[in-house]
Formats: C-alpha cells, structure tokens, sequence
C-alpha cells in the first residue's frame, strides 16, 4: 500500500456527470467483455479441437506395382460437429523396390484439388489451375508451392497403413 | 469525442445532434419503475446477440437440430453460456416486457399524446411471445415436441376455420419436419424483422413525445 501522504494534495474535482459517464462506461465494457470473450471462444471453438492421429489399413502391399503410383482408396470415420460420417481419402504409393514405400496424398498442395496420376505422361495433373507433379510427387510446373504431401507408412503381415487424421 | 476525429464526423453525419436529442433529453423526475422499458431493451439486443450465435451451429431440421443443440451445450468452449442466456434471456423477456407495460398502464402514461407508443409496444408484447412460442420448439426435445403440440392444437379451437389454421400453423395434421423450419424461419426472420420495425417505431415516439411524468395527487 502506497502511504496516503501520496494522494493528490489538491484533488480534481469530477462533477456528477463525468463520474456517471464513466461509470457508465465501466459497467458497459464489463458486459461487452462478459459476452464477448465467450462469443470469441464459442466461434473458435471447433477449429481448436485437437486431431488425433491414426493408423488406416490401406491394402495388401502386393498391389503396390513397382516403379508407378497406385492409387488407394479407403474410409475413415468422422466425427465433425454433430455428425459422424464415412470421408473417403485416397492415397497413391509408389515403390521402386519392394523395400522402401511413399505413400502420397492426391490433395493438390496449391489450393487443395484432387491430382490425377496420368501413366502416358508419367505424371500427376491436378485438374484446377495446370498443377504438375512427377511420380515422386516433386513440383514439375504449375502454382503448387511444394511436393504432394506424404503419409508415414508401415507394412504389417503385408498389409500397408498409414499415419493420418 | 470532442476529437477532431469527431467533428470530422459530426459535420458529415450530424451525430451530436442525434447523440443530444436520444441521451441528453429532458426527463421529468421519475423512479426506478421507468427503467423496464430500457431493461427489456437491453435484454432484447442480448437475446439477438446470443441468437445469432446460436445459429451458428444450430440446424432446423427433426434428425439434426436435437445432436446440434447437444453439440452446442456440451462440446464448445461457453455454448452452455451462450445458450443459457438465451434461455433464460427469453423469460426475462416476457416478464419485463409484461412489467413495463403494467407500469405504464397504472401511470396512465398511454394517454394522449402516447396513444400510437402504446399500440406499438401491445403489438411487441404480441411480438415477444411469439417469439417465446416458436423458440420453445426449436431444442427438438420431448417438451418441445409436446408443447407445440398441445401449444398449437389451441388454435384448431377456433370456430370454423380452426383446423384449418392449425395445419397452416403446423404445416400439415402433425408436427414434423416442415412445423420445425417454418417455426425456425419465423423465429429467426419474420419476428426480429417484426421486432426492429416496431421498436423503431416505438423509440422514435419516446424520444420525440418525451416520457410522461410521474401522476400526482392533485387537482
Ligand atoms: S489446386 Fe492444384 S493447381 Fe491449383
């Protein structure tokens, strides 16, 4: 506590009007602030729920041909709101031995199209705005901003998974 | 705001003059009882902020508007909150607007020059509840299901055209998904545009008819 020798020796006079203004002022932005931190928290909600990570059976590693992307597809289950649904993802992956797998995502990292992989051309297109992909899924041409996203992998009984949401 | 930023403003709007003839106006001495009517104004513009909240997540419809509502309450950060002062707002709103009304009747303060300022706020008291009634169906639950049953059976009462009415007001002979989104697309569209015309109205006659004083016992 501060002594009280430090209060104002000549204190400013505040008329009736400025302090109920002021309380007035007060008393509105604690209401604004009650409703409104709330409201901010209510809107961002959904978009802090944390994803959980999984591993998705995506088929037989012996469909996996050598040297081309195969495409993949499988269901996830999905809660998203109030409602639990199937979402169908779709995964290309590419081995060039055997040994080693990649798993790609078909999400055009551009602005999130679905790319195609086109055997004649050796490549992948996404249909959008002339994204081009080679098997490795390196940028060719096109405004993607970097490769085609991949998915860690594991082989177990010969069946292939991936880590995803 | 005797900024410059204010002037700059006040010459292209003229909001002092608007400013000085809602807030500084001259008010005969009155007590606590003429506060209601801005209570219940300040309780209406929070159950349009919560309400418009609230249609963020919520969906009108039999198999979804039950789960979104539990979406709402239990899995967002202050849904419950959100919510609840909606719920609770809506009650508030049926009693203060009746306790409002009941002073000004008992002061007398319908009377001429206030005769339009009366009818306006009848027909916003008519207003609150229906928005109270539709609002009641919208959880989709047990109580909300059976309330609007009975709630709008009163209307096939009517002579003559009374099961008419009460399949135009259901939307058909049962509650079903059609009653759901004609009392949603009522409650969130055709009542608060109902609510703001009025209310203009009715504000716009407070301010320039002033507010009437207190009766005294003299003659
Ligand atoms: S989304 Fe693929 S190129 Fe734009």
């Amino acid at each position: 506590m501060e002594p009280s020798s430090t209060v104002d020796a000549s204190p400013k006079e505040i008329s009736r009007r400025q302090f109920m203004s002021a309380a007035i002022a007060a008393m509105g932005g604690l209401i604004g602030a009650a409703l409104g931190l709330p409201a901010i928290a209510y809107i961002i909600g959904p978009a802090l729920t944390k994803k959980t990570e999984n591993w998705v059976r995506l088929g037989a590693v012996s469909k996996v041909e050598t040297g081309t992307p195969t495409l993949f597809k499988t269901t996830v289950q999905r809660q998203t709101g109030w409602i639990a649904d199937q979402q169908e993802i779709a995964v290309y992956v590419l081995t060039e031995d055997g040994q080693k797998y990649v798993a790609m995502s078909n999400i055009c990292t551009h602005l999130g199209c679905r790319v195609r992989w086109i055997a004649e051309q050796e490549r992948f297109f996404s249909p959008c705005h002339n994204g081009v992909f080679d098997k490795d899924g390196n940028v060719v041409s096109g405004p993607p901003p970097r490769p085609l996203d991949r998915f860690e992998t594991k082989i177990e009984d010969g069946v292939l998974y991936i880590r995803t949401v | 705001m005797d900024t410059k930023l204010g002037n700059y403003l006040d010459e292209r709007f003229g909001w002092r003059g608007v400013w000085a003839a809602i807030f500084l106006r001259k008010i005969p001495h009155v007590n606590w009882l003429y506060t209601l009517g801005s209570a219940t104004l300040f309780v209406a513009t929070l159950q349009i902020v919560t309400g418009i909240l609230l249609t963020m997540y919520y969906v009108p419809t039999p198999d979804h508007a039950y789960d979104s509502v539990t979406y709402i309450t239990t899995q967002l950060p202050a849904g419950w909150f959100i919510r609840g002062l909606h719920h609770w707002g809506a009650s508030a709103m049926v009693v203060l607007t009746v306790l409002h009304l009941l002073r000004v009747f008992f002061y007398g303060a319908y009377k001429y020059p206030r005769e339009v300022t009366w009818s306006t706020g009848v027909l916003l008291l008519l207003v609150v509840v229906g928005f109270g009634f539709t609002g009641y169906l919208l959880p989709w639950d047990q109580k909300a299901f059976w309330a609007t049953t009975v709630g709008t059976r009163i209307i096939a009462v009517a002579p003559g055209i009374g099961p008419w009415l009460l399949r135009v007001a259901r939307g058909g002979d049962e509650l079903s998904a059609v009653t759901l989104a004609r009392f949603f697309g009522v409650h969130v569209w055709v009542l608060p545009a109902a609510l703001l015309a009025l209310l203009l109205i009715h504000m716009y006659l407070v301010i320039r008819n002033g507010i009437s004083a207190v009766p005294e016992r003299k003659e």
